[in-house]
């Protein structure tokens, strides 16, 4: 049993030469293939999806602003319109007519205005739908940028730990130990202090602490690969470490990395919001946790949606790709698949 | 001219807000019922404050210190508490101080048969407390010199009193400071007179003479508890500390020893014209204290504070922003509903004007040696000023602040009544943005638009970075981009004093009634690390300046202090931001309560009706 679970992992993520002659599925169509029959796990990955496209329609608004260098509507304050509600709670029938106005007439401008700011206004009358999308543009760089830190030093690390142990492993050991050891939110705000605050201290801040969880899992997955025989056999074969390493090992615990950005995607935004919430975080853009920052003052007076909006923006993201995360390790794992099946 | 910047001074708007507005001594607690703890036929006040950092008057810098300091510890004068404009009277002190010809010399005699509160440092005495002396206040300004101290008071008696720049330097030796080495300039002729000599005249000595930087500190206290002393004050004061938590309760009981060597002070008998109709002289020549308790909390949340005072747990409270709403209506009354419940408002301007500093070494905001990028660049400052749109402005902040004519606030000789000096004007300003060299407000070099970055303390805030956002807004209509740049409070001061700050908003909290005070902000020798945060320069500003700060208050003056602001309006080294409103809330229980700018010690004239308050509650306490 074992043994044949070994083999399908060697087939299947590492040599291109032995996928080829085996002809079977590889690890990757597989795992697809169950995360397919897994209804919630595809909703979910649908509304990544979404939130990805919105992110992305994000970055090009702030960029073409950029371009153009004028300021993006989402900064433009307008107090006439301070904290005005959403739309389908506002009222078609709020618009006066001016007198000659036919009903139908005034229906429609009634409905053109409740176009206008469908998830209503903040306190300097900003929409609070176009700051959502901003607010998923900045969640979604900080989730990627982090990510791109915390996973290379991760993996490399956790590699080398696990592949070579002893004295190196002890060192690595030792390091994260010691970064994991060190409150997480002090240690972000050691980080902006030095870099200054922003995004880039954000970044850092996350990136630098995160990494942690993810080398312990990778260190044990491959000192677990490191006695397999696919392993033994391309030591005798004489090839170098590091290309055992990164050519024969890494692919077969690459699973775990995959899942672990899922997971750890999340949390990053989740850190943000925190962080920008508590005010020090991003500034001079419209976070989510910015935005729940400012919308709790005005909350006990009925002011609900700005932060309605931007706490469910939080809650169905998070949500998703932790469930999204789930079902992927399920997919992904052979053993909890032959309990299944 | 001090070096640590007082946070007194500058204090970042929200404890302004909430601290400063003088309102705030106190508040309350949750009744009776809650705590338990007033017994029968005793006064006790219940208050809010901000984080109490310390009990040393040398040290403190912070609005809730120095309230609680001044419970505690009093000085050779204070304000009246009625009477305006403010004028200073006895305390301590037996009168006014006698001045020579040349304005220089100061001889004030003690009041006799005041003492110290009974306290373990007192050790030769057994614990009593012992009478006050000259020597106490000799002391005090001493320890306000002595660079270990480092105190936030420094710059009040820097360079004012002989030979106490001389002590300051024998101070930064590593030996422990000698407190018995003589300065000229303060001398106890006897027991009970004190001789105060000046290096120049100095005629706001009165006023800092009212601060709690020089309060009678007993020199027992301070070398009996060393380290500790902070926590430990033994003041001649109405209160006694009886408990103190840090960040969560401080609790003040009335000091026994007024009674016991037959202390009595009185409430004043006289006041301003309204006075008496809002029947702030009932208790007129009464003793004071009224009340025999004062506990306050520490409740950092405006929401929480509203909420606690709304149930009666607090006396007073301010009006945060966002709770304007449904407290006041737009003809700026209290609603039916508080009315009903019998809370009462006051209003009354502040001596605070809060400002957007431009730094100006700056090439691109600043002053310049080449005239045309001077003039330029003045033309640019304007443009900003006009740039800002009054009405939204106030309207932010929800009617609560007023513009400021000048840099001399409202109550001060000098004010410069009428219109604000950049009134707003998108055209006008669009104007001078292509005068200063950005026609439609880009940089013709490079096309894009201008960039400034603008320095902001107290990040955490909410209200702060909307209101900086909204500027920032503002800014965009003529073509700038403001980058906001938020920072910690000791960071931003920091880089201020260093003046790394290309722009900056800050505020700056009167410390005594007179326009000196704030012209000395754009005084040239007082560029940082002094209070002349912008570094404005003006060869004309300071030959006035030197002038007018040794002058006697006259006609003269005045009219000096108003070409003085001129200079400043026409130079905008700063674009006149705020001053805000003191909007005060108090329950009807509380009596004798009248808006102070300088409230500190002002406590004791405050009076609770306990059955009043108890039927209160019954009916809305819940």
């Amino acid at each position: 049993m074992k043994r044949s679970e070994n083999n399908k992992r060697g087939n299947g993520g590492a040599t291109p030469s032995s996928r080829d002659a085996s002809g079977g599925q590889s690890l990757w169509a597989d795992a697809w293939g169950r995360l397919k029959r897994n209804r919630l796990a595809m909703f979910c990955l649908v509304v990544v999806i979404l939130y990805t496209a919105i992110a992305l329609y994000g970055e090009g608004v702030y960029r073409w602003h950029q371009w153009r260098d004028i300021t993006p509507s989402y900064h433009r304050t307008n107090l006439e319109a301070q904290y005005m509600p959403p739309s389908f709670v506002r009222s078609p029938f709020a618009v006066e007519g001016d007198g000659d106005m036919t009903y139908r007439e005034r229906m429609q401008t009634g409905f053109r205005e409740l176009r206008r700011h469908p998830l209503g206004t903040d306190g300097l009358g900003r929409d609070v739908l176009q700051r959502l999308v901003q607010g998923t543009r900045i969640a979604y760089m900080v989730g990627i940028v982090t990510s791109l830190i915390a996973i290379p030093i991760g993996v490399l690390l956790g590699c080398l730990a696990g592949y070579f142990g002893g004295r190196v492993d002890d060192f690595i050991v030792w390091l994260y130990s010691t970064f994991a050891s060190i409150p997480g939110l002090l240690f972000i705000l050691a980080i902006a202090m030095v870099v200054g605050q922003g995004l880039l201290g954000v970044y850092l801040g996350i990136g630098l602490t995160m990494w942690v969880g993810l080398c312990r899992l990778i260190r044990g997955e491959v000192i677990k690969h490191k006695e397999q025989p696919y392993v033994t056999a391309a030591y005798a074969l004489g090839l170098g470490h590091f290309r055992i390493i990164f050519r024969h090992i890494l692919p077969n615990v690459f699973h775990v990395v995959l899942v672990s950005f899922t997971l750890f995607f999340p949390a990053a935004v989740g850190t943000e919001v925190f962080l920008s919430f508590l005010g020090i975080g991003v500034e001079g853009e419209p976070s989510w946790g910015i935005m729940i920052s400012n919308a709790r003052l005005r909350l006990w007076h009925g002011v609900w949606w700005e932060m309605a909006a931007a706490t469910a923006a939080l809650f169905f993201i998070v949500l998703a790709f932790n469930l999204l995360g789930d079902a992927l390790r399920d997919a992904l794992d052979p053993r909890l698949r032959t309990g299944k099946q | 001219m001090e070096t640590a910047t007082a946070k007194l001074r500058n204090t970042p708007l929200l404890f302004v807000l909430i601290a400063g507005m003088g309102m705030v001594l106190g508040g309350g607690c949750a009744g009776e019922t809650l705590h338990g703890e007033a017994h029968e036929g005793e006064m006790v006040f219940y208050g809010e404050t901000s984080r109490i950092r310390g009990l040393d008057p040398v040290k403190a810098g912070d609005v809730a210190s120095a309230h609680a300091i001044a419970r505690i510890y009093e000085g050779l004068y204070e304000y009246h508490y009625l009477d305006r404009p403010y004028r200073v009277v006895p305390l301590l002190a037996e009168d006014m101080p006698e001045v020579s010809e040349d304005g220089l010399r100061y001889t004030i005699r003690i009041r006799r048969g005041l003492y110290f509160q009974d306290d373990p440092c007192f050790v030769d005495r057994e614990g009593v407390g012992r009478e006050l002396t000259a020597d106490d206040f000799i002391y005090a300004i001493k320890r306000v010199a002595d660079v270990k101290n480092a105190s936030t008071g420094w710059w009040a008696f820097n360079d004012r009193i002989v030979g106490l720049n001389e002590f300051r330097e024998a101070s930064t030796a590593d030996a422990p400071t000698d407190y018995d080495l003589d300065v000229e300039g303060l001398q106890a002729l006897d027991p009970h007179t004190l001789q105060i000599t000046l290096t120049r005249p100095y005629p706001q000595l009165l006023w800092i003479l009212t601060m709690h930087y020089a309060y009678a500190v007993s020199r027992e206290a301070v070398e009996y508890y060393g380290e500790d002393f902070v926590n430990n004050p033994v003041g001649t004061g109405p209160y006694v500390l009886k408990s103190w938590r840090r960040n969560y309760r401080i609790e003040f009981v009335r000091n026994p020893k007024w009674e016991e060597t037959g202390r009595v002070e009185y409430y004043p008998s006289s006041g301003a014209p309204d006075d008496e109709a809002f029947g702030l002289l009932e208790d007129a020549g009464k003793p004071i204290p009224f009340v025999d308790r004062v506990i306050q909390y520490v409740v950092q949340d405006p929401s929480t504070q509203w909420l606690m005072f709304l149930r009666g747990q607090f006396e007073s409270s301010g009006i945060s922003r966002d709770n304007w709403d449904v407290v006041i209506t737009e003809e700026r009354e209290l609603t039916e509903e508080l009315e009903a419940m019998g809370v009462q408002l006051l209003t009354s301007p502040t001596m605070t004007i809060f400002y957007f500093g431009f730094n100006m070494e700056d090439p691109v905001v600043g002053q310049s040696d080449d005239p045309e990028i001077d003039r330029r660049n003045r033309k640019l400052r304007q443009a900003m000023a006009h740039a800002i749109n009054t009405d939204e402005w106030i309207r932010f902040f929800n009617h609560r602040v007023t513009r400021p004519t000048g840099p001399i606030p409202e109550g001060m000789t000098g004010y410069r009544e009428g219109e604000i000096p950049y009134p707003y004007d998108l055209g006008r300003a669009r104007e001078l943005m292509a005068e200063a060299g950005y026609p439609e407000g880009r940089d013709p070099e490079t096309g894009r638009r201008l960039q400034l970055t603008l320095e902001i303390g107290s990040p955490e805030s909410p209200d702060m970075r909307q209101q900086m956002e909204l500027f920032a807004d503002f800014m965009t209509r003529i073509g700038i981009v403001i980058r906001p740049s938020y920072n910690n409070w000791p960071a931003f001061l920091e880089k201020i004093a260093r003046g790394q700050a290309q722009m900056f908003t800050l505020g700056w909290v009167a410390d005594y009634p007179d326009a000196e005070n704030f012209l000395q902000l754009f005084y040239g020798p007082n560029r940082s690390p002094g209070p002349n945060h912008t570094q404005y320069r003006n060869k004309e500003f300071d030959r006035l300046y030197e002038k007018v700060r040794v002058m006697q208050d006259s006609p003269e003056r005045t009219a000096l202090y108003q070409r003085m602001a001129d200079i400043v309006i026409e130079d905008s080294p700063w674009i006149f931001s705020t001053t805000p409103l003191a909007y005060g809330l108090f329950h009807s229980w509380l009596e004798n309560f009248k808006r102070h700018d300088f409230p500190y010690g002002m406590g004791k004239y405050y009076k609770i009706d306990a059955d009043r308050r108890r039927e209160w509650l019954r009916e809305y306490g819940r």
